[in-house]
């Protein structure tokens, strides 16, 4: 490939003994964007977990002024305004990013696992193995992934839970399929089979020599695996199917549907200016990342 | 070819057979007692023993299984829990209708994003680059839903560009009815399709066969329109191909926001209602439109990219 | 003496990396006369493919771009030239082929239609000329059967064959200048010396000049009149091929040939004994240290002199040229390489 780096060659500008992830630490610190990012990504987490430990919004259903009352700037509460309810939009945003960080992180500790460990044993044993675990992924797969969810929803009743698993199930299968795909190919390679040859058993192979190998992929796959759970449970709950009972950005923009027609328009701009911004954030973290965990594209 | 498109085909089966026995284990086993959904608080022991027999509920449930295959051999299932009318008949109805309202925003938005990733990658690495990659990332970082609700409040409500909601089939009035989905579909998904297409630009830019080709003197519109578009458009027009099942799909939050009675807002009132039947019926039937054109893409594939030969 | 058709002067080009500027090619210059073959050695990273695609202004901008010197092809200087001049000659004056058979043609056309379309391109035939011209090119490079395997596509030829499309398609508007940037690097060594001997017999033809990029100092040997070597973006020493071999000045020239694993000729006792190495790394030619760029490496280097300031490049006999503060003087050796180069300098002198 004529790329820069065989045409020009610059040779190791790199010091010697840098791993992958200190290598990929040091490109992604250059990347001013990517960092601020990080940063609000991280600022979600720590609302998120404050909302949890009850210092913030727990008290999202309190009355804090009239209804309907448009954003003012004599209380950080009334920032944008009041919902029907006369209730703070602002605290019921926090919420929300409680909701949408929990969905986010569940739902990928769910398929992730799931996907791992599947994708590995199949990519790793190949045979009829293999063969099972991709007919049950292609099979799943075969199911527009909207109807999957929907039907899962119906199922499994309505409520926070239920969209977990709704989404861990249905997301398992990229995550399964790429880790298959890597695993094939670490499988044959020089070091795998020079830890074979050296007495290492499957287990120690897959866990500690391939593993390892791919954990770059499973990062970045997380990180637009977050994004996808985020946006769907505000789809799901904009339709009535997700939480109950407590503020998401999807209820809200639910309720914004009528809001609309009488010039409410505040309740809809908070939770969209919210979502946008963690998933902005989101979707630059994992280009980034996976930018500069990409060896080759030094 | 005809061996593969044989072999595929026959393929096809135990995924459906699987497909079936993932549906039907969501529905007759894990999900709640469908004719409890169905009768209400009021109803006797006996409506309920009744319906469940009209129903075949009452059999063993490999003989339900047994039913539920029948029903997609014969493409018969049954009737609507809510509506009672033919379930293969509403679809029927609802099909085309997601299509006519999905597809002008589809096309379109494939145009565009081919002329627009042609141009970026002519441009890359300058500003222009820049700003439409940050445009990407925005368009698809923003909730779909916002989208939705602003586009309907300031194009159909406060300018009355467009029909604020509703729907009609009929030649020209349903011109007026697609128009504003078709914006919003564009909006929604140029940004995603752009992105991916750049990426695929610029992968061939960087090819070998390309410096080859500037080194035979040709000029860079030639290199682009000719050398770089014909290999890009392969995987283009795969992805691209297989995106046209979801066109029936539909929409759910467009048809559920403008009131377009196509298969999203069909199978959103489903869920709400608990029609068990449209859902199995939606799932199936959309399933083997999908596996279908899976394999229209493989074959497809294997006529643009000379490398590819199907055995 | 004609006067040469292809004249590199001081030439400078740089690209714009991630900490900073980096300049490949630092001053080269060189002259190519009509039916001359002349090789660029060096190792990888030594500016030496560059080099070679400043001549043909696909320098990648961004981030590269040339900045000083001059190229001048039949005196017309090539650097700063506009576009569609450039385009006349790229293909038609001055052809290129490259390194990688495998992936340097579109794998989406027939190897006639590629070969075609620089032909309809700067010769403006028709079709039907075109693809007859294409046929005779195909056989002129010895690939059998040609009216059939025009219409094939690259991935039905194997390595070999592909490169032989390459020549052709280089060699199909009737270049003055071949430039072949490592043809046979990613060819068995079989294929090599085909490929090799086909290059030859077409420059003799054609009297066709070639610019051969390598590393590979055995095929300096068999095909090059001149030499330029090249390190660290800097020319170290240039000569005829005489001169590399027999009488080489600079140290890495030196280094270079004493490491060639010698083949085991009759009752030399050379041969035997350890392979010789030139110790060290290529420096970062973003930080590159203030003297001599191969003094961290060379065994004859001498701290006060050598690393106060770069040599230049000097006059060590005549038309040879070596910069060094310390050159060798004594002739070397010759080894299995050099009994190659004596016996194909002697052909050359016969011709």
């Amino acid at each position: 490939m004529s790329t820069i780096s065989t045409v020009a060659a610059p040779v190791s500008s790199a010091p010697l003994g840098r791993s992958l992830w200190g290598d990929a630490w040091v490109r992604m610190k250059r990347d001013k964007i990517a960092m601020a990012s990080l940063g609000v990504v991280i600022f979600y987490f720590l609302l998120a977990i404050s909302v949890k430990l009850g210092l913030v919004a727990h008290n999202w259903g309190e009355t804090v002024g009239k209804e309907y009352q448009p954003p003012s700037l004599e209380n950080w509460k009334l920032f944008f305004g009041t919902d029907i309810f006369g209730r703070s939009v602002v605290m019921k945003t926090i919420y929300g990013a409680y909701i949408s960080m929990t969905v986010g992180v569940v739902a990928s500790l769910i398929a992730i696992p799931i996907g791992v460990s599947l994708g590995a044993i199949a990519g790793y044993f190949g045979g009829w193995v293999d063969d099972i675990i991709t007919w049950f992924y292609t099979t799943i797969s075969n199911i527009p992934g909207i109807l999957l969810l929907l039907s899962m929803a119906l199922v499994l009743g309505k409520g926070l839970w239920s969209i977990n698993i709704a989404l861990g199930v249905t997301y398992w299968i990229g995550t399964c399929r790429l880790i298959r795909g890597e695993f094939m190919k670490h499988k044959e390679r020089d070091y795998v089979q020079a830890a074979r040859s050296l007495g290492a058993g499957h287990t120690r192979r897959i866990f500690i020599h391939i593993l390892p190998n791919v954990f770059h992929i499973i990062i970045i796959n997380f990180s637009f695996l977050f994004v996808a759970a985020i946006k769907t449970e505000v789809i799901l709950s904009y339709l009535g199917l997700g939480v109950q009972g407590v503020p998401s950005w999807g209820t809200m923009i639910d309720e914004s549907k009528l809001e609309l027609a009488r010039g409410v328009w505040w309740q809809l701009t908070s939770a969209s200016i919210a979502m946008l911004i963690v998933v902005l954030a989101l979707n630059i973290v994992g280009d980034a990342l996976r930018d500069c965990l990409d060896p080759k594209l030094k | 070819m005809l061996n593969y498109i044989l072999r595929r085909i026959l393929y096809m089966v135990p995924i459906l057979f699987g497909i079936a026995l993932i549906v039907f284990l969501l529905f007759n086993v894990v999900g709640g007692d469908p004719v409890l959904l169905m009768v209400g608080r009021h109803a006797t022991p006996e409506m309920i023993q009744e319906l469940r027999h009209e129903l075949g509920l009452d059999r063993a449930l490999i003989y339900q299984f047994g039913d539920f295959l029948k029903q997609i051999a014969t493409f018969d299932y049954g009737r609507s829990f809510s509506t009672k009318q033919d379930v293969m008949q509403m679809i029927l109805r609802a099909a085309p209708v997601s299509f006519v309202v999905a597809a002008p925003g589809f096309v379109i938005t494939i145009f565009l994003a081919i002329g627009l990733s042609l141009f970026v990658a002519f441009w890359r690495g300058t500003w222009i680059d820049k700003i439409i990659v940050i445009s990407c990332v925005f368009l698809i970082s923003a909730p779909s839903l916002a989208y939705i609700l602003f586009g309907q409040y300031f194009l159909a409500y406060q300018m009355g560009w467009f029909p604020i909601s509703g729907f009609d089939m009929s030649f020209p009035a349903v011109l007026s009815y697609i128009g504003l989905p078709m914006i919003i579909w564009l909006v929604l998904s140029v940004g995603g399709e752009l992105r991916f297409f750049r990426t695929v630009m610029l992968d061939e830019i960087n090819q070998d066969y390309i410096r080859t080709a500037r080194s035979k003197g040709l000029s860079e519109r030639v290199v682009m329109f000719k050398h770089v578009l014909k290999n890009a458009m392969i995987p283009i027009i795969t992805s691209v191909v297989i995106e046209i099942p979801l066109l029936i799909t539909g929409s759910l939050l467009i048809e559920n926001f403008f009131a377009i009675p196509g298969m999203g807002s069909q199978l959103v009132d489903a869920v709400n209602t608990s029609d068990l039947p449209v859902i199995k019926a939606q799932v199936m039937v959309l399933s083997m439109l999908y596996m279908i054109f899976n394999l229209f893409t493989d074959i497809l594939y294997s006529l643009v990219d000379p490398r590819v030969s199907l055995k | 003496m004609s006067t040469p058709v292809l004249e590199v002067k001081n030439l400078r080009t740089a690209f714009r990396v991630e900490g900073g500027q980096l300049i490949a090619v630092d001053d080269v210059s060189f002259s190519v006369m009509p039916g001359q073959t002349i090789g660029i050695v060096g190792e990888s990273g030594c500016g030496k493919s560059v080099t070679s695609l400043s001549i043909m202004g696909l320098i990648p901008n961004p981030p590269g771009k040339i900045i000083g010197g001059e190229i001048l092809y039949k005196g017309k200087n090539l650097v700063n030239l506009p576009a569609p001049e450039m385009r006349k000659i790229r293909g038609n004056e001055i052809s290129m082929i490259f390194q990688e058979p495998m992936t340097s043609l579109n794998p989406v056309f027939t190897i006639g239609n590629q070969i075609m379309e620089t032909i309809i391109l700067h010769q403006k035939l028709s079709k039907a000329d075109a693809k007859l011209k294409a046929i005779e090119m195909l056989r002129l490079v010895g690939i059998p059967a040609p009216e059939r395997r025009v219409d094939d596509y690259p991935h039905q030829l194997s390595g070999g064959m592909r490169q032989r499309v390459m020549i052709a398609m280089a060699l199909s508007c009737n270049p003055s200048v071949l430039i072949a940037d490592e043809p046979t690097t990613a060819l068995d060594v079989t294929i090599q010396a085909q490929i090799l001997e086909l290059i030859k017999g077409l420059r003799e033809k054609l009297n066709m000049a070639v610019v051969l990029i390598t590393h590979d100092l055995g095929v300096v040997a068999e095909t090059c009149n001149y030499v330029v070597v090249m390190y660290a973006g800097k020319v170290v020493e240039q000569g005829t091929a005489e001169d590399i071999f027999f009488r080489p000045s600079h140290p890495y020239t030196r280094g270079l040939l004493n490491s060639i694993p010698a083949e085991r000729a009759d009752g030399d006792e050379r041969k035997k004994g350890r392979l010789e190495t030139i110790p060290g790394l290529v420096p970062n030619l973003l930080n590159l240290p203030k003297g001599c760029r191969f003094m961290e490496r060379c065994k004859r280097a001498q701290p006060e002199t050598c690393s106060k300031a770069e040599p230049a490049l000097d006059l060590v006999g005549a038309g040879h040229k070596a910069a060094c503060f310390f050159p060798y003087k004594e002739e070397r050796t010759p080894g299995a390489t050099e009994s190659r180069a004596e016996g194909a300098a002697k052909n050359r002198a016969e011709a």
